[in-house]
């Protein structure tokens, strides 16, 4: 049964035993390699489309052929983009779950109590700007394709889709601002999780061993 | 940057650990910064969307866009320096407290030096700590020039990319534009280059604090082989930074061809592949660390239950 207790600067739960991961560090254990091969399959194919899209401007191709394979190149980058930052963020997420995990079983090896930091604000902002980049970059991503296959070889369609795509660019540029934001957040609060193993480390000699 | 090279140094072994690093504060203000600056691009993007403004304030959203990517990446880099200094406090720590925690335990008699298996992968077993891998040697002193070029790259980028703005003359704008382009991913990718060496300046200093505390007790010391997430992280790290040159080259020839639309139309998902394989890199970097710290914390365990 673990209790809170705030100390110093440091708001800590007390048990007798390792808390173990959290939610979203599970997560993160789990879901960083689907999200790594994703990105990769999404990068790989996003090459393909622009290759195919040089490829039509070359030989002349169609005006709607072309403002097709824009928008389609560039949602199915993006999405990869998404599954990278992604990936990112949960490889971030698990290695503080090791600091979580492995540091309460240090100091249960030790017959000490242990102690371990409540998740601190920047991990919260991490994960929730985490999540809403994640979602502007998809929705941009998707409205991409969706657009795609709304475009004639007429004038006021061939301007529409040029219109979209200015938006839906602005818009996915910022979900990557915002992403790279959450995952500075997140190795922002390893630094937290490591000045608080690190003073606690000193703290354990000097406590009597528990049973 | 002097002042950012001295701070990777290692700091005192009696350093005050609950002192704060007044770095994270400033990452994450340099980080809002780049949040601001790819906000006001959007506002460029919609007015022109909206015909508010001409067509040829793209080239300076574009500019101003991967200006404020690569401030947000900066902060990335100067929190990853805080994390460095960190280490070595954490390390220190368990230095000083291991000695008192760790089982009484006789002697160990004959041991078996050379390779090990552990729950984390194999690893090996030696007298004395073992040194830095070639790559983690190489990424302490790489970061650096990596961290500084970038933003150079960056900033000349972003001054081409106002220049290609007021451009009249077709060729000259296409030139501009190339060259806009190829510059500033080339810096974004030195910067992703830089992360990825700070990175790998992390696992240079959980290998050697690792070996330093299991020394200083004197005991056998473990050590990680090096995973194969870390070969795969070496391999991405490097093709996308040769991708993030090969494209600058080849905006370069693009400057001055006669379809340049046919050019940009491949460059663009090029330049963008190259991020994306370096990112993929940093998440093979990650997980490798992850995997250094479970291993680290259960060799802290047994020395703590054992005492060998």
């Amino acid at each position: 049964m673990a209790t809170a207790t705030a100390r110093a600067d440091f708001k800590i739960e007390t048990s007798t035993r390792s808390l173990g991961y959290n939610l979203p560090q599970r997560m993160g254990r789990l879901l960083w390699f689907p999200m790594f091969l994703m990105a990769l399959m999404f990068f790989g194919a996003g090459m393909v489309l622009g290759i195919v899209r040089a490829d039509e401007i070359s030989d002349g191709g169609a005006a709607d052929t072309i403002a097709t394979l824009q928008h389609v190149q560039a949602g199915v980058m993006f999405l990869g983009f998404a599954s990278v930052f992604a990936a990112i963020s949960f490889a971030i997420a698990r290695i503080l779950g090791q600091f979580r995990a492995g540091g309460g079983e240090a100091q249960a090896a030790a017959r000490r109590s242990v102690e371990t930091l409540k998740m601190p604000g920047t991990a919260k902002l991490f994960i929730g700007l985490m999540a809403v980049a994640l979602m502007t970059i998809v929705v941009a991503s998707v409205l991409h394709l969706v657009f795609a296959f709304d475009i004639d070889n007429t004038p006021a369609s061939l301007a529409d889709a040029e219109e979209r795509f200015i938006v839906l660019e602005g818009v996915r540029r910022t979900g990557v601002a915002v992403f790279l934001f959450a995952i500075l957040l997140g190795l922002a609060t390893i630094i937290r999780v490591l000045r608080f193993q690190a003073v606690r480390m000193r703290e354990l000699p000097d406590e009597e061993p528990t049973l | 940057m002097t002042a950012l090279a001295e701070l990777v140094k290692r700091p005192p072994p009696d350093a005050d650990p609950t002192q704060k690093l007044r770095v994270r504060n400033v990452a994450i203000a340099v980080g809002l910064a780049g949040v601001a600056l790819v906000a006001a691009a959007l506002v460029g993007n919609l007015l022109v969307a909206s015909d508010d403004a001409g067509v040829d304030n793209l080239f300076w959203t574009f500019g101003v866009s991967i200006t404020g990517f690569a401030t947000l990446k900066l902060g990335i880099a100067l929190v990853l320096t805080g994390i460095v200094v960190r280490l070595w406090m954490r390390v220190d720590a368990v230095r000083a407290a291991l000695p008192h925690l760790k089982a009484d335990s006789d002697p160990e008699g004959n041991v078996q030096y050379g390779n090990i298996e552990t729950p984390f992968g194999p690893g090996t077993l030696t007298e004395k700590a073992p040194g830095l891998l070639p790559p983690q040697a190489m990424a302490r002193i790489m970061w650096k020039p990596m961290i500084l070029m970038g933003p150079m790259l960056v900033l000349v980028g972003l001054a081409l990319s106002f220049a290609t703005t007021g451009a009249d003359d077709p060729d000259t704008s296409q030139a501009l534009w190339a060259w806009t382009q190829g510059t500033q991913f080339l810096g974004e990718a030195m910067l992703l280059a830089g992360i990825s060496f700070l990175l790998g300046t992390i696992l240079a200093g959980l290998r050697e604090g690792g070996g330093e505390v299991q020394e200083s007790l004197g005991l056998a010391v473990k050590t990680l082989r090096m995973p194969t997430s870390a070969k795969f992280f070496l391999v991405l790290m490097f093709t996308g930074l040769m991708l993030g040159i090969a494209q600058f080259v080849l905006y370069g020839i693009a400057a001055y061809v006669d379809d340049p639309a046919t050019w940009f139309a491949w460059l663009g998902p090029l330049r963008e592949l190259s991020l994306g394989i370096l990112l993929s890199g940093i998440v093979l970097a990650l997980f490798t660390i992850g995997t250094v710290l479970g291993f680290q914390h259960w060799r802290i365990r047994q020395i703590i239950e054992t005492g060998r």
